[in-house]
């Protein structure tokens, strides 16, 4: 029906078999959307030819998924390139809570030393700590 | 001292003349009666300790974790028996052999009256380390970790070694008895804060404090099983032995140095936890776990009151188990599918019921459930931080939620959810991996019962 009462939510988006512009798209969305077709019916053939392989002794290997790990665990360095804002950010990112927390720390602390000094906190049942 | 010792150096002809059909259970077998000797240092009588000899003295601290050391080298042989199994006879008994000098080396560290000889056998451990992690392990980047893992500690050990020269020169003797008799006060002068930083990077670097953790995910994943059993469950906690030991001597000093180091294991176990919620490594998710929890013994190591040495030591024994427990679990996944990305094998719940309690109770022992010791040792260190500073609490507390969501996270990643429809290939459990994994959990259990034997000389 081309007047659906769905209507799309900032978090819950219209999906494509309710939007009634999935048929008027243009040749070269309808081009890609055939592409990654077949790379995935191609993918799709490869390991449906390897599950139903009865000969098959060990697990499907899916280099998507070797490559995916290997990128996010030993390849990030080589890719990185230091510029001045993602170095300014990783030194306020890596000092910047240490500090915070140093003064937050040590302000409590030298407050909680002068009320005990002057005589004033109240340590009666303090047993354990 | 030396019935612990000297069966421990004798499964070293054990192992190269026993005939190839006998070696690992011959070796297995005699480790594990000298368990039964070394459970017999764990009766503290009183709070003076065992004065064996000159040379060893064992103290409620030295107790459990020299314990779990000895403990630790049958299960080392345990879980190392399939990957072991494919390499000439003579590589068998050479791995063998790293493990049980790992093991006659560490004994004697715990339990060493004199500082330096403590810091030669500390150093000495390094090298069977280096070789079980270089040799056998299983990708290429093992040299790498291998090399990270010797020069970060070598880094930190060497000022100790100069700390350790001029405190013996000015005090006279580095007798731990003596020490904590002596009157040596560190007053704040530049050459005294030096001195108390090299005393103590050696075993920050060790534990590893976050800053220099770095060697640690590359150290424990490029381990094998072995390797990073031994790593994570004693190798660590030499750290935490260290600085226990050494800040009898360091203080007053300590009130001021040790600021820098509570920022960084605070905000640092907060800043790992939160890592090993976006790993897709299974072992580096439990190496980063390890950064997490040695973070809060190094807090309550520095801020020095008698519950947090309670904690930190408790906190010590608990996470060597634990963590052992997961890297051979970890392990047990490595070895059906040869990869160790979590999302390759899921659901196993279906597939290895058994196997899967173990990773229930590991994962729950990781995040630190009630009644279990780990518990003891947070909520130990929690409230010992708390009485330092109200404000730990919220990040002491931050920390506790993460670790709690990213021991479920991998509990469910790997267990729950449907198994991989192409993992045909998944061999049921060995009887010997569940062995190894009940060989944990007992410790674990039973040590709920009654923690007063971990819980370190200041109970």
């Amino acid at each position: 029906m081309a007047d659906s009462k769905y209507k799309p939510a900032p978090l819950a988006t219209l999906p494509s078999t309710l939007n009634p512009a999935k048929y008027d798209l243009s040749l070269e969305t309808r081009k890609a959307q055939i592409e990654r077709l077949s790379i995935r019916a191609r993918l799709k053939l490869e390991y449906l030819l390897q599950y139903n392989d009865p000969k098959r002794q060990m697990h499907i290997e899916d280099a998507a998924l070797i490559h995916w790990a290997y990128a996010r665990s030993t390849n990030i360095y080589p890719n990185f390139r230091p510029t001045p804002k993602n170095s300014l950010l990783g030194v306020v990112a890596a000092f910047g809570p240490l500090i915070f927390w140093y003064y937050v720390f040590k302000t409590d602390r030298d407050r909680k030393e002068n009320l005990i000094q002057e005589g004033k906190l109240d340590r009666t049942f303090k047993l354990s700590y | 001292m030396l019935k612990i010792i000297i069966p421990s150096l004798m499964l070293l002809p054990l192992t190269w003349l026993s005939s190839n059909k006998n070696v690992w259970i011959n070796v297995t077998a005699h480790s594990f009666l000298i368990n039964t000797l070394a459970m017999a240092t764990l009766w503290q009588m009183n709070e003076t300790g065992m004065g064996l000899s000159q040379t060893f003295y064992i103290d409620p601290l030295s107790s459990s974790l020299i314990m779990l050391v000895i403990w630790l080298l049958p299960l080392m042989l345990l879980a190392s028996q399939n990957h072991i199994k494919k390499e000439t006879d003579y590589n068998k008994k050479l791995y063998i052999s790293m493990l049980i000098i790992l093991q006659t080396l560490l004994i004697p560290t715990f339990s060493a009256n004199e500082l330096m000889l403590f810091y030669i056998l500390f150093e000495a451990t390094l090298i069977p380390t280096l070789v079980i992690i270089t040799r056998w392990g299983n990708q290429t980047e093992r040299l790498s970790a291998g090399l990270y893992f010797l020069f970060y500690t070598l880094v930190g050990s060497i000022p100790l070694l100069i700390a350790l020269i001029s405190i013996n020169s000015s005090l006279g003797s580095l007798n731990t008895l003596l020490l904590t008799l002596s009157n040596y006060m560190l007053n704040q002068s530049w050459s005294n804060h030096i001195l108390w930083l090299a005393c103590m990077m050696a075993f920050m670097i060790k534990m590893p404090l976050y800053g220099v953790h770095l060697w640690l995910p590359k150290a424990h994943v490029e381990a094998p099983i072995a390797g990073s059993m031994i790593l994570a469950a004693i190798l660590l906690k030499l750290g935490g032995y260290g600085m226990m030991r050494l800040s009898v001597i360091l203080d007053p000093l300590t009130k001021s140095m040790a600021y820098p180091f509570i920022m960084l294991s605070l905000w640092g176990m907060i800043m790992t936890s939160s890592i090993c919620l976006r790993q897709t490594d299974l072992k580096s998710l439990i190496a980063y776990s390890s950064v997490s929890h040695m973070a809060l013994v190094i807090a309550a190591i520095m801020i020095q009151t008698p519950w947090s040495f309670m904690g930190a030591s408790a906190l010590m024994i608990a996470h060597g188990l634990t963590s052992s427990l997961l890297f051979c679990l970890a392990n047990t996944n490595y070895e059906r599918i040869h990869s160790r990305t979590m999302i390759m094998a899921r659901g196993l719940q279906t597939a290895f019921p058994l196997m899967a309690l173990f990773w229930f109770l590991g994962s729950l022992t990781n995040l630190a459930l009630p009644p279990s010791i780990n518990l003891i040792g947070e909520l130990l260190i929690s409230i010992s931080l708390f009485s330092w500073s109200n404000f730990t609490i919220l990040l002491v507390g931050t920390n506790i939620l993460i670790t709690a969501l990213y021991s479920l996270y991998m509990l469910i990643t790997t267990q729950r959810g449907t198994l991989t429809p192409h993992m045909i290939n998944l061999q049921p459990s060995h009887t010997r991996e569940l062995t190894l994994m009940m060989l944990h959990i007992t410790p674990l259990s039973l040590l709920m019962i009654n923690p007063k034997f971990i819980m370190g000389n200041t109970l």
